[in-house]
């Protein structure tokens, strides 16, 4: 089965979901997206819709905006932002983009220019090949290291480095490994950058859903020592992917980044793109401010125990393999035995195939980089994931050589 | 500490295309000119007419209907999932329905492609078409942000003229001189930005049977859809889509004054499907893929939002923007040194041209802009970033007073600024 290389997930899973057969009488349960809105227990607070629906209401915020953002919003998600860094951000530093997604175009493009090269993680985020592919910027993988908790392989890294290159995309919480780095790690990885002189695109479009032993980091704590371009959204923690607000901001104490010609430069980029909705963006410093600690709590709750639950659950399925227990985000990355199967030859038709015989969607790896590996979305009601996985695991037995019931030995 | 920060040896240098590219924006020049107002000075409040967004004025308020359907959307917590990037289907199929009341071959919902406003749309179109050695026709006077857009691709643009003293109609001999064998596109603006023309039928008819001639797409930009209070009917380009394959541009923003909600659309009239077959639809939905997307809860409220809305809104509209079209026309008669050849007969500009030799200190257009907001916290848009020096494009879509205000105000501009003989 041919996967386009220029695929996105929504597209692959857009492909997966033609093939669920509809006579059968069972529901689908898709582990494919990041979006958990899908699954009841993950709604937002009635903060962040009580805030916006004031915004429109007050008929103030119907006309365009700066297209750098309202400044109110910038000034809010600088503050928010400078509360775990060692240093203020100020507004000027905050660009409003619409979600994450705009955020890395910006990224891309702003450091585009004939010959560049960018490093981007295996298994990583197909957005930035897209983007990359657009602008003309040359992709070059580095490995994320699966017994090393997917942590970055920082020879690989060195190797890849050449004058060109213009900067390392680092996504911490990992998509789509559930990786949360450590302090130490993260500090390697911007010592390196900072010896080949380039700078780090730090994607935390997963900020603080990190809920194993390592605490979230932002990667511009080290932003005195390498400038930082940190992205990020409500989308994730918040739980409205739909509301379209991300950041895009220049951590950059030191301001070797943000010099007068790369913020003029920055500024004009974003006078000729579409942008967030200006009443969304009015709602943003209400919502940053008066979001209760205790509806992140139970976010965190419900993925750690979510996540415990597939953890536990992919360990009864022989020919799939989790190397990492994840420890943040939403995703898991899941590593399929082929040689197991007596009729599967790769990821992807073992998706289709698992879509088409259980209506059940999970993500190929060839999608995020990596072949014979499964991305699977934990952040899910927990009894849709542990019916979801029941059936992959009745799949995998049916497929698999040994016609013999796996007995688990306590 | 003690780092050496020299910019040439870290890994990221100047893009220069995107640094001309975006060089004259709108937003970038009025941020200019709305630097030179000094308020305590003039002791004024600042009249805005640079840019097209009334929604500040308490008589250009969308309807209720329409923001309780936003709510309702955002309430329904239904929308709060990522959208496909061409947009969720219950609100392409309203805006295909919407469309296609008005055009002979309806549109079907794979024809609409949902994007943050019309300048996401141009952005999209024009990132889709580029390809090295191709050019695009646009017409003289533009809306500056296709020129901005353009610059940042391979796009050669090439521009064709609209004739003032014909209503601003195409130079269509001009455009069949300027176009070859690698030319794309012909974007024609109608009701008109920064003109305030509307074309007819007939005028249409033959800028579809040129396009065809010379093989090429029409992006027909009709962000003003419908906001027509002349003698001429608003025909959208669709019409003549069985002539050439029409790429139509088009908001909410205008039309329901919501430009800050970010919707608007790219719908495709192409009968024989040769944009299909050229691979642009792919390349539409993967550009989509990456760049901005208007809110889900959005797109969530527009099928209300379109049936809902009353006509009797939109005739309000447009009857407040026929009075305001009135009073700045006749208003600039009464100005020295300032003239409107074309009467505004749709969308929210009128295009003036300024008798520059007639000034004592003014140099050109944005020089008169410059001081204009100085002297009297007046804003007006320079015509040479639109292609046209030593025109201004002036905004009308405001309330009556603050138009007769503005009037007085460039009044004595001019009387104070002409050469004393």
């Amino acid at each position: 089965m041919e996967t386009p290389t220029n695929m996105t997930i929504k597209g692959i899973l857009g492909i997966l979901m033609a093939s669920i057969d509809e006579d059968k009488k069972r529901r689908l349960i898709s582990l494919g997206m990041g979006d958990p809105t899908a699954f009841s227990c993950f709604t937002t607070t009635d903060i962040a819709q009580d805030a916006v629906v004031q915004t429109l209401q007050s008929r103030k915020f119907n006309g365009y905006s700066p297209t750098v953002g309202l400044p109110q919003t910038r000034k809010a998600i600088s503050e928010y932002l400078s509360t775990s860094l060692p240093y203020k951000l100020s507004s000027d530093d905050v660009y409003i983009t619409a979600g994450c997604t705009q955020a890395i175009e910006v990224a891309i493009s702003i450091l585009a220019r004939p010959n560049a090269n960018i490093l981007v993680p295996k298994p990583g985020f197909p957005i930035y090949e897209l983007c990359a592919a657009f602008r003309n910027v040359e992709i070059r993988h580095f490995n994320l290291l699966p017994d090393r908790g997917w942590e970055v392989d920082l020879d690989s890294v060195d190797a890849l480095i050449d004058h060109n290159t213009v900067g390392i995309v680092i996504i911490n919480p990992g998509n789509p490994c559930g990786n949360v780095y450590s302090y130490q790690h993260l500090k390697k990885i911007a010592e390196t950058a900072k010896r080949h002189k380039i700078l780090i695109v730090a994607d935390e479009v997963y900020g603080h859903l990190a809920f194993g032993d390592n605490p979230f980091v932002p990667m511009g704590v080290f932003g005195s020592m390498v400038p930082v371009l940190t992205l990020g959204s409500l989308s994730k923690r918040w739980i409205v992917p739909g509301w379209r607000l991300g950041w895009f901001v220049t951590s950059d104490p030191k301001g070797i980044f943000k010099n007068t010609k790369n913020i003029e430069r920055l500024k004009k980029y974003f006078d000729i793109c579409g942008g967030p909705a200006t009443f969304i963006q009015a709602a943003v410093p209400c919502i940053l401010e008066n979001t209760e600690e205790v509806f992140f709590t139970r976010t965190l709750g419900i993925l750690k125990q979510s996540s415990d639950l597939c953890f536990k659950k992919i360990k009864e399925i022989p020919c799939l393999t989790c190397p990492q227990k994840p420890q943040g985000a939403m995703s898991v990355m899941v590593k399929l035995n082929v040689s197991l199967l007596k009729d599967i030859s790769d990821d992807v038709e073992f998706c289709f195939k698992l879509a088409k015989e259980e209506s059940v969607i999970l993500l190929p790896g060839l999608t995020v980089g990596l072949k014979n590996w499964v991305r699977i979305t934990f952040a899910a009601e927990p009894s849709s994931l542990e019916e979801a996985l029941d059936r992959v695991k009745s799949f995998s037995e049916r497929h698999s050589h040994q016609q013999k019931v796996h007995i688990e030995l306590s | 500490m003690g780092e050496s920060m020299e910019k040439q040896e870290w890994g990221f240098k100047e893009n220069h295309e995107l640094h001309a590219a975006a060089a004259f924006t709108i937003r970038h020049i009025l941020q200019a000119i709305i630097e030179n107002i000094d308020e305590p000075q003039t002791g004024k409040s600042v009249i805005h007419l640079g840019h097209g967004d009334p929604s500040a004025f308490p008589l250009f308020r969308t309807p209720t209907v329409v923001e309780d359907a936003l709510i309702a959307s955002i309430r329904s917590a239904h929308f709060n999932c990522y959208p496909p990037g061409v947009g969720i289907a219950p609100a392409r199929s309203a805006v295909a329905k919407y469309l296609s009341r008005d055009l002979p071959n309806k549109l079907t919902t794979d024809d609409v492609f949902l994007t943050a406003g019309a300048n996401h749309a141009i952005e999209i179109i024009l990132t889709v078409l580029a390809r090295p050695g191709a050019n695009i026709l646009f017409p003289r006077p533009n809306y500056p942000i296709y020129e901005a857009r353009a610059r940042f691709s391979p796009l050669e643009v090439r521009h064709y003229d609209l004739i003032p003293d014909k209503g601003w109609e195409v130079d269509l001999d001009g455009v069949k001189a300027l176009a070859n064998d690698k030319t794309v596109a012909i974007v024609l603006i109608n009701p008109g930005n920064p003109c305030g023309n509307v074309f007819t039928f007939e005028h249409m008819k033959k800028i579809a049977e040129t396009a065809r001639q010379l093989g090429i797409l029409v992006i027909a930009d009709e962000v003003y859809a419908h906001q027509v209070f002349g003698e001429k009917p608003f025909i959208p380009m669709g019409v003549f889509g069985d002539i050439a394959p029409v790429v139509t541009l088009g908001s909410l923003s205008k039309r329901w004054v919501v430009p800050g909600w970010r919707f608007g659309w790219i719908a495709i009239t192409d009968p024989i499907g040769i944009l299909q077959q050229t691979g642009i639809v792919d390349s539409l939905t993967s550009c989509l893929a990456i760049t901005a997307d208007p809110p889900t809860v959005i797109q969530g409220a527009v099928p209300s939002i379109i049936e809902n809305t009353s006509d009797s809104f939109f005739s309000n509209i447009n009857k407040l923007l026929k009075e305001a079209a009135d009073i700045l026309y006749e208003g600039l008669k009464e100005i020295p040194l300032v003239a409107c050849p074309h009467k505004p007969e749709g969308s929210m500009f009128a295009m003036v041209k300024l008798n520059i030799p007639g000034f004592d200190d003014v140099v050109d257009d944005t020089d008169f802009c410059m001081k204009l907001a100085k002297e009297e916290s007046l804003i007006v848009f320079p015509g040479d970033a639109a292609g046209l020096k030593n025109w201004v494009r002036v905004s009308f879509a405001a309330e009556p007073e603050v138009l007769k205000d503005a009037i007085r105000r460039m009044k004595a501009f001019c009387l104070r600024h002409a050469k004393h003989y």
